[in-house]
């Protein structure tokens, strides 16, 4: 079809694994395989995050609530408590798109942050903290 | 020829291209922001683009058993159309009688759109007990009479030197059509691979008839039903209609020139 | 030649001792049996049975009762019917208006410029689309709300409130059409060009030294050679609108009320929603009785005899 599909001086197999019908099912493939080897590893539904206050300081106990997205909304599903630096880990995550906020009495609720992940359970490590807006 | 200027037509062109790419590119733009379902104006360029919505779609409806479905209908309908079509053309450059009568049918079998055709064709497929199958969905495909004019065409062209030799040397009819002339009608299967792929892949409304269960709906039956479903309130339509309509762009981009030879043979062969 | 003992056994045809001519034939409609099966089972045999299944009222547990003309005459008092019946022709006479463009386009891209198969590439591209993408695509394009047409109408002041195009009795119909155009334009273009460069170019240069201008060229070579080709458009662009179903159920459903109803979405509905086969049967030959009306009435406007179709 093309000069170098063409071309009887290449070996055969080269000319047949070279064609660009099968090249890019091939490379497509590849990548689609990658990814779910990608994905497999890294699914254990573990989020990380850090709670902090208006000034910036990191809240201890403060309890953090996932929801999860289910058609049309969001349903309460788990509840960590963030620890002394505040970090908090939520594991079994099942879901691409949650929601998180965290609360403590005395120094309010933070929003509720959206959370959209590549594929179910992604391993994520938030960015940004959760601020609470008391101090 | 070569004496008016060349930038008015390449103006009227590119005006033209623009105007046959913006629904692309709008789509586009909305599956990987979502802006312009509900704001109003809308931006030119996506703020904040996401890929988000197409994870959406992939854990929302089943991506995967629908394209599955549909890859494996139109596998089916190549391979049967690559087969039965170089007979039938094969057997067509042959002189037998009653072949006059042939061609006028087939003929005027181009002249019966599949839609005329649709209550029939539902209640044979039931008597069949293919309802709901994948060999219900692929067979009213897997023979076209432009695919039979092509090979036709195409083996016309291959010297009767070639068989008579073959035929002295003892092959059989059948194998003269898979050893000698098949490899020379290398053009005239790329063709009829590339129509029968796009017909089986785009086809809508056969499946929209027969299919009875969720799990055999072909990809174009799982786009309008998410349209149904959730409307059009979310960018995850917009994402559906990509994830949709790369397969068939990718394969144009690849075989341009296979696709628009077979077009326009096919077409001009009658 | 042949004893009557061979004669005999001839005749009785066993197969060691077939004539070879007759064995080829055989061999050749053996080769011809699985694309006539096909055909004769969605083709020809569905034909038939909707002409019979016309003339009777059969609902599908109950056995067929032949009430004759009954169907017909009800669909002569059908206002759906004859809604849709309009509307479908509507659609078929939008064809022509296509191939004038792709007409232009073809001669355009057929000129002597840099880069013409990009612009045939990117012009062709929304042919080998699916139809249901198109649609929803375009479906939105037409948006009340948040459309690109209201848009740019709104922003240029063209009208104050935004028009509802795809729920509006007046515009559903026109942007089916536009849409179905933008589908169709380069498959159209590419037919035309492919006639276009099938054209000698000597015959323009010895039109040229005999002094005709541009104009009278195109009118005097290129519109009759082409007429072929423009043939074959009208052909597919006729069927194609006439069998537009994808476009218009996706669309609109064939709303707002019937106002974009063609004839096969009726059809559809009649069959698969109010499983009235009989009836339906009845639409769908009247259908295919137009379609073939139509399609002589393209074969005589263009001159006789389906332009190049070669019988061999």
């Amino acid at each position: 079809m093309t000069a170098d599909d063409d071309d009887l001086e290449r070996p055969r197999w080269k000319r047949w694994l070279l064609n660009r019908f099968v090249l890019t099912p091939l490379i497509l493939l590849a990548i689609a395989l990658a990814w779910d080897a990608y994905a497999a590893m890294n699914a254990d539904g573990r989020i990380v995050g850090r709670v902090v206050d208006a000034r910036g300081n990191p809240v201890e106990g403060a309890e953090v609530s996932l929801w999860i997205f289910n058609f049309t909304t969001f349903n309460e599903d788990k509840h960590v408590r963030s620890g002394p630096d505040g970090v908090f880990t939520i594991t079994g995550n099942p879901s691409h798109h949650v929601q998180l906020m965290a609360q403590k009495p005395g120094l309010g609720a933070s929003p509720r942050i959206p959370i959209r992940l590549y594929f179910r359970g992604q391993n994520v490590t938030l960015k940004n903290p959760l601020v609470l807006p008391g101090a | 020829m070569r004496r008016y200027p060349r930038w008015p037509i390449h103006f009227a062109l590119i005006v033209t291209s623009f105007a046959m790419l913006v629904p692309f590119y709008w789509v586009f733009k909305t599956s990987i922001s979502g802006e312009n379902i509900f704001n109003y104006p809308p931006s030119i360029i996506p703020r904040d683009p996401h890929l988000f919505y197409y994870v959406d779609v992939w854990y929302a409806i089943p991506f995967a058993r629908y394209f599955l479905n549909s890859v494996v209908v139109s596998v089916m309908t190549i391979v049967a159309n690559i087969v039965f079509n170089a007979m039938a053309g094969y057997a067509l450059t042959r002189r037998f009688r009653g072949k006059t009568f042939i061609l006028l049918l087939f003929l005027s079998c181009m002249m019966v759109p599949f839609q005329a055709t649709i209550i029939p064709a539902y209640l044979i497929t039931g008597k069949l007990g293919l309802l709901d199958s994948y060999l219900g969905l692929a067979l009213p495909q897997f023979s076209t009479i432009i695919c039979i004019f092509v090979f036709k065409a195409s083996f016309d062209a291959i010297p009767a030197s070639l068989i008579d030799a073959a035929k002295v040397d003892g092959l059989s009819e059948w194998r003269i059509i898979w050893t000698i002339m098949m490899p020379l009608a290398k053009s005239a299967m790329a063709t009829n691979v590339i129509l029968s792929f796009i017909w089986s892949w785009n086809n809508f409304l056969w499946p929209l008839i027969m299919t009875r269960t969720p799990e055999m709906q072909t990809l174009p039956l799982g786009l309008s039903r998410f349209l149904s479903y959730q409307e059009d309130t979310t960018g995850a339509l917009y994402a559906f209609c990509i994830m949709v309509l790369a397969p068939g762009i990718l394969l144009f981009l690849l075989a341009q020139k296979e696709f628009i030879q077979g077009l326009t043979s096919g077409a001009t062969k009658g | 030649m042949a004893t009557p003992d061979v004669a005999a056994a001839a005749g009785r045809r066993a197969p060691f001792v077939a004539r070879r001519s007759t064995r080829q034939a055989v061999l050749i409609w053996c080769f011809l049996a699985p694309s006539l099966l096909v055909f004769l089972l969605y083709r020809i045999l569905p034909l038939v049975w909707n002409v019979v299944l016309s003339f009777e009222a059969w609902s599908p547990l109950k056995p067929a009762v032949f009430i004759g003309l009954d169907n017909y005459d009800e669909i002569l008092s059908d206002e759906v019917f004859w809604q849709a019946l309009w509307n479908t022709l509507y659609l078929v006479a939008s064809a022509p208006v296509a191939i004038a463009i792709a007409l232009a386009l073809a001669l355009l891209v057929d000129s002597d410029i840099r880069g013409r198969n990009v612009y045939r590439t990117l012009i062709f591209l929304s042919y080998p689309l699916m139809t249901v993408a198109v649609a929803i695509i375009w479906r939105w394009m037409f948006d009340e709300r948040v459309g690109l047409f209201n848009y740019v109408a709104r922003s240029l002041h063209l009208v104050d409130a935004p028009i509802p195009f795809l729920n509006s009795f007046t515009w559903a119909l026109p942007s089916v059409i536009v849409a179905n155009i933008w589908q169709m334009l380069g498959f159209y273009m590419i037919i035309l060009l492919t006639g276009l460069q099938n054209i000698p170019g000597n015959l323009y240069e010895a039109a040229e030294i005999d002094g005709a201008n541009a104009f009278r060229r195109f009118l005097r070579i290129t519109l009759p050679l082409l007429r072929p080709s423009i043939f074959l458009c009208f052909v597919i662009g006729m069927l194609n609108s006439v069998t537009s179903f994808d476009l218009v159920y996706v669309m609109t459903g064939g709303g707002p009320g019937r106002a974009t109803e063609i004839l096969v979405t009726y059809i559809y509905k009649l069959g698969f929603v109010q499983t009235r086969f009989d009836y339906a049967a009845a639409v769908t030959v009247v259908f295919f009785v137009l379609l073939l009306v139509i399609a002589w009435a393209a074969n005589r406007l263009s001159g006789g005899n389906a332009g190049a179709v070669e019988a061999d």
